[in-house]
């Protein structure tokens, strides 16, 4: 379908240039222009030669997608993150790549068409370890994520109070990676995840950026699982931590409630009143390695 | 109200004053632009597209003006677009060849932001959808009269249409909690009239109408490309019953133009916008002005006059359709390569 690439091209030529074009070929590319497919006719679209077949072993799904680009039918996919249904056929909602996950042989499930926000083709996200994500690192792609229920997420703690602690969600974890992923290679719509983590709170700038960022909170009882009523929210939190929490609501008009009362949650990074990053010698306990001085945190289980 | 916080320029105009005498003199610099197409019948020739013949395709692709249409030119947005009309060719030849330093019309020019998902302020109640917001602002010097900087209500119409035609499309249940800017400046706008008529000949402003089509374009296209969810791109289309006779003969009924030009016709009778979804057939913004009851169709055809302006009007969508779908595939392949 030679014709449908010029009629794209077409939108964007001057004039002048148009008019050499011979009139015959005007025809096609003008009809093709308006002759749209009514909102059934999504095979029509799918099997459209563009599209290729190989990464998907066999459908006939298009690499890149647009809103409003029809996918397939539910009654062979299902519809994954970045879709919707409409009239028993799965459309995308989102411009990015198509990522179809293989049906489980054995849980009669379908494969389930997603449109990923990461513009990194899935069998490069999968099976990658560390050296070779470098390069792809520098460049990272930027997408929108809200925290949802379940996610985890890091965040930088902006209050600390005797009920709860107030933080300010920094990043919220690629569902793809497992939590304790390294952080420095989660991409997100902050450009530089190394640079805001490891940067102590500067109050400065501060504030002005945390009116952009989603505000949680950590509640007193919420800290840890055993020992509630104990928790002292001044041992356990310290204005500047990075915290690994995990959303449990989606809490009032202003906060998300987050959770640490897990082993992998926590502070995982502090800085100490001397004003050096610590390391963790123990589940409530960091250490500064120059002046030796041991301070109090909940502090999640390094990897 | 009076802006007294900055110094403004000059009330009135932003191109140099018109004479009278200039539009007698035969010099070719008062001449009205025009556009040589034939009436609107796109859905017709789709439907028997076989026996006819060249010309008439190519006429009618003239209805629409060249436009380009670049998203992600804005680094700090979550997403922007950057969406541009040519008027005419008229406008390329005064350029080329100035008879006047009044060109004979104005391309539409305009630049979308979009800022979000982002934390809804501290007042705000719970919200458990997204929350839209427009602004849509004239620069300055987007128009032959001067606008202020301080939005008038013509601007704020404007962002509450455009606000209509997109939360149809936007799934905004998927952004809890969050609020969604949109924000349009626009660089150029198209005129109302043509320079040289009376202010009063006709007084409606139409190139509003040109310009909402623009915003709700760009606005899908730069809202696409910050990744928020939404059924399909929203595509905004123009058409109108103009006239171009100065005598008001009954033989001269108003006739259907896709993507109209205000300042191509001697006089706009009616004319629609209309916010497009391609992919659903659906619309989700419609603005009808004018009368529409004398328009001249062709033979045979059943369809009142506002019903035709409707048809037209998606059918105009449909060519921005086109523009709007490649310009998203394009930045998200550039992006895909670039990765």
């Amino acid at each position: 379908m030679k014709y449908k690439e010029s009629l794209l091209r077409m939108a964007w030529t001057p004039r002048n240039v148009l008019s050499t074009y011979r009139a015959d070929l005007f025809k096609r590319k003008f009809l093709d222009s308006f002759a749209f497919h009514p909102p059934n006719h999504c095979s029509t679209i799918t099997s459209h030669p563009l599209a290729h077949k190989g990464q998907h072993n066999g459908s006939f799904l298009p690499p890149l997608a647009i809103p409003g680009q029809c996918l397939g039918s539910v009654d062979n996919y299902g519809a994954g993150p970045g879709t919707h249904i409409q009239q028993s056929n799965i459309y995308a909602s989102i411009a990015g790549p198509v990522v179809l996950d293989p049906a489980q042989p054995k849980a009669q499930t379908k494969g389930i068409i997603r449109i990923t926000r990461t513009l990194l083709p899935s069998k490069q996200t999968a099976p990658i370890a560390g050296g070779a994500h470098a390069a792809s690192a520098k460049s990272k792609p930027r997408y929108n994520t809200l925290p949802a229920v379940e996610s985890i997420v890091l965040a930088r703690v902006t209050r600390v109070q005797k009920r709860q602690a107030t933080v300010s969600i920094l990043v919220v974890l690629d569902d793809t990676n497992t939590p304790s992923a390294d952080p420095s290679k989660t991409a997100s719509d902050n450009d530089n995840v190394a640079a805001i983590l490891s940067s102590a709170a500067n109050p400065e700038n501060h504030s002005s950026t945390d009116e952009l960022r989603f505000q949680a909170q950590i509640r007193k009882e919420d800290v840890r699982a055993v020992e509630k009523d104990r928790v002292i929210m001044d041992e356990m939190f310290r204005v500047g931590d990075i915290v690994r929490g995990s959303v449990i609501s989606l809490g009032d008009q202003s906060f998300y409630y987050l959770t640490t009362a897990r082993n992998d949650l926590g502070v995982v990074m502090a800085r100490s009143e001397a004003g050096n990053m610590m390391f963790p010698v123990s589940w409530n306990q960091m250490r500064d390695p120059y002046t030796g001085v041991a301070e109090q945190r909940k502090v999640a289980r390094p990897n | 109200m009076n802006d007294r916080r900055r110094v403004n320029g000059p009330p009135g105009g932003t191109r140099p004053p018109v004479y009278a005498s200039l539009l007698e003199t035969g010099t070719g610099a008062g001449d009205r632009s025009q556009r040589q197409r034939q009436p609107a019948e796109l859905r017709k020739i789709c439907m028997h597209d076989d026996n006819l013949s060249a010309p008439a395709y190519q006429t009618n692709l003239w209805h629409f003006r060249t436009s380009v249409l670049k998203t992600g030119l804005i680094p700090s947005a979550s997403g922007s677009s950057y969406l541009e009309f040519e008027p005419s060719a008229s406008l390329t030849a005064a350029r080329a060849n100035p008879k006047s330093l009044i060109p004979p019309s104005s391309a539409l020019k305009l630049a979308c932001t979009v800022h979000g998902p982002k934390p809804l302020p501290r007042s705000a109640a719970f919200s458990p959808n997204l929350v839209l917001t427009t602004h849509v602002k004239y620069a300055p010097f987007a128009a032959r009269k001067r606008k202020g900087h301080v939005r008038d209500s013509s601007e704020r119409d404007l962002g509450v249409h455009l606000e209509t035609a997109l939360r149809g499309a936007i799934i905004a249940e998927r952004w809890p909690k969050s609020g969604l800017d949109i924000t349009i400046t626009i660089l150029e706008a198209e005129d109302d009239r043509w320079w040289g008529d009376a202010p009063d000949s006709h007084d409606a402003s139409w190139g509003m109408m040109n310009v909402l089509a623009g915003c709700i374009s760009a606005a899908s296209a730069a809202i696409a490309d910050a990744h928020i969810d939404c059924l399909d791109l929203v595509a905004g289309g123009v058409a109108a019953l103009v006239s171009n006779d100065s005598t008001n003969s009954s033989s001269s009924a108003p006739r259907l133009m896709l993507d109209a030009d205000p300042a191509e016709h001697r006089s706009i009778v009616s004319a629609c916008v209309v916010a497009y979804m391609p992919a659903r057939d659906e619309i989700t913004e419609l603005w009808l002005k004018g009368d529409s009851s004398k328009a001249s169709l062709a033979a045979g055809d059943q369809r009142t006059g506002h019903e035709a302006l409707i048809d037209g009007a998606v059918d105009a969508a449909r060519g921005a359709y086109t523009v709007l779908a490649e310009a998203v595939r394009e930045s998200l392949q550039r992006a895909f390569d670039q990765s």
